[in-house]
């Protein structure tokens, strides 16, 4: 066993556990074990999981991103220090002081890379177990928490006539292509491209402050409406119709995430918490955060020497 | 004792030889650095909550140092990227010797993640020629 097999060896275990546990709980209701559906389902019921273990990381990222409003004044001072150089020095610079100021007021409107990465090891150990399906039936062996039946139902298993187990290119490669492996592969594909799409879209027209619009990030989001098609494309016709499932159904996932959190708890200063803050208003309740008004005051006060006003002009182009 | 012309010229290939496959894990670990971070960080955006974000440091880090003290200052520093971890300013330890006089010798990463120290320097430069 290798230095990767052994890092992944519980994370198989675990994701093949949470499967077989869907997949009994499934039976027990009534599903045909051996139907591809039950299979499927077990996948999604995976994502779920995983992804609803994530929720608490999220919801500390959001209250992290709320705790900025009390650094709105210093940050503002930080940006007009930095208006109009946009030399790459001069951006770092920006960024360092930033983040210096993120740490000074105990906030840090960033999550780390963890929730990203720790999605990488159940990704691979998922793709590991369904692509080793096919080897492990045929070796008459078992998968992390999966027994040999259980291996060889699931090598069986095919839903809308496609196996779980089967992947377009090495089909095609193989030379025994399967249609409904072909159709399932770009509708998943499809799928995939389109809910990233949308759930970029709305980050960007609705969830993100002034501030950002103008910055690298938003540079850096345009940018990902671009690879990640691609990285859909490659990888869907080369991973198996399980992991396209998983891919999909976690993708999905995110679009919902993404607007629920544009409709709950939007990033302050972007459209989204304007209109939210609308609502709220309508509905009577109070407006969000003790600090909220101190700190708009603050805000409007910066702006006037300068005689910017930037509030007639935002208005006119939410109009349009 | 400095080598005459003739020895010099004949010992050259040879140690370029020698720096070449010296050097190789560092480069190797470099263009894979720089590939990552023109590949795959656009793909999500800023989510370090350090300054210099984990590959920048890892990559001035292994610039810097070499692959193997490097590579180990940058997993040092990816074990440290966690939600616990309040961030903030954490730049790569400096080597013994650092030689940032004349800017156009330092390495962009360098430059970079030492932002105040070489915007400075262009200041200064920019004002001698204009005085």
């Amino acid at each position: 066993m290798g230095f990767f097999d052994t890092i992944l060896f519980p994370f198989k275990w675990l994701v093949s556990w949470i499967m077989v546990q869907f997949h009994d709980g499934l039976t027990f209701l009534g599903m045909d074990a051996a139907s591809g559906v039950t299979w499927t389902l077990s996948i999604i019921g995976l994502v779920l999981v995983i992804r609803a273990a994530l929720i608490p990381v999220f919801v500390k990222q959001i209250k992290a991103q709320r705790g900025m409003q009390a650094l709105q004044p210093d940050m503002k001072k930080l940006q007009a220090k930095y208006k109009g150089k946009t030399d790459q020095l001069s951006r770092q610079a920006m960024g360092q002081e930033q983040m210096a100021l993120y740490k000074e007021h105990g906030t840090n409107p960033f999550s780390a890379c963890l929730p990203m990465l720790i999605q990488m090891p159940f990704f691979f150990s998922l793709f590991q177990v369904l692509s080793g399906v096919a080897k492990a039936n045929a070796d008459s062996d078992g998968i992390g928490a999966m027994t040999h039946d259980q291996v060889a139902q699931f090598d069986q298993a095919t839903i809308f006539g496609a196996p779980l187990s089967a992947a377009f290119l090495p089909q095609l490669q193989g030379g025994d292509l399967n249609v409904a492996v072909v159709w399932l592969s770009i509708i998943m594909i499809l799928a995939m491209i389109a809910s990233q799409f949308i759930t970029q879209k709305q980050i960007m027209s609705k969830n993100m402050s002034e501030e950002a619009m103008q910055g690298p990030f938003m540079k850096q989001q345009k940018m990902m409406l671009y690879v990640l098609p691609l990285v859909f494309g490659i990888g869907g016709v080369n991973f198996p119709i399980g992991v396209l499932i998983y891919w999909t159904t976690t993708n999905i996932w995110t679009m919902g995430q993404q607007f629920f959190v544009i409709r709950r708890m939007p990033t302050p200063g972007s459209p989204a918490y304007k209109e939210y803050q609308k609502r709220r208003e309508a509905k009577g309740l109070p407006l969000l955060g003790a600090s909220k008004k101190k700190v708009e005051e603050v805000v409007e006060e910066i702006p006037e020497p300068k005689g910017q006003r930037s509030q007639p002009q935002r208005k006119n182009r939410k109009k349009k | 004792m400095t080598p005459s012309p003739t020895e010099y010229r004949a010992r050259r290939p040879m140690a370029a030889v020698v720096r070449f496959f010296w050097h190789l894990p560092r480069n190797i670990l470099i263009i894979v650095l720089k590939l990552y971070r023109r590949v795959v960080s656009p793909t999500y955006g800023q989510v370090c909550r350090f300054f210099p974000s984990c590959s920048a440091y890892a990559l001035e880090a292994v610039t810097v140092h070499g692959a193997v003290k490097g590579g180990w200052f940058a997993a040092r520093r990816i074990v440290r990227c966690h939600p616990w971890n309040s961030g903030g300013l954490d730049p790569v330890p400096s080597p013994a010797t650092v030689d940032w006089d004349d800017p156009s010798m330092v390495p962009m990463i360098v430059q970079l993640n030492h932002p105040h120290v070489f915007l400075a320097k262009q200041q200064e430069t920019q004002s001698r020629n204009a005085a």
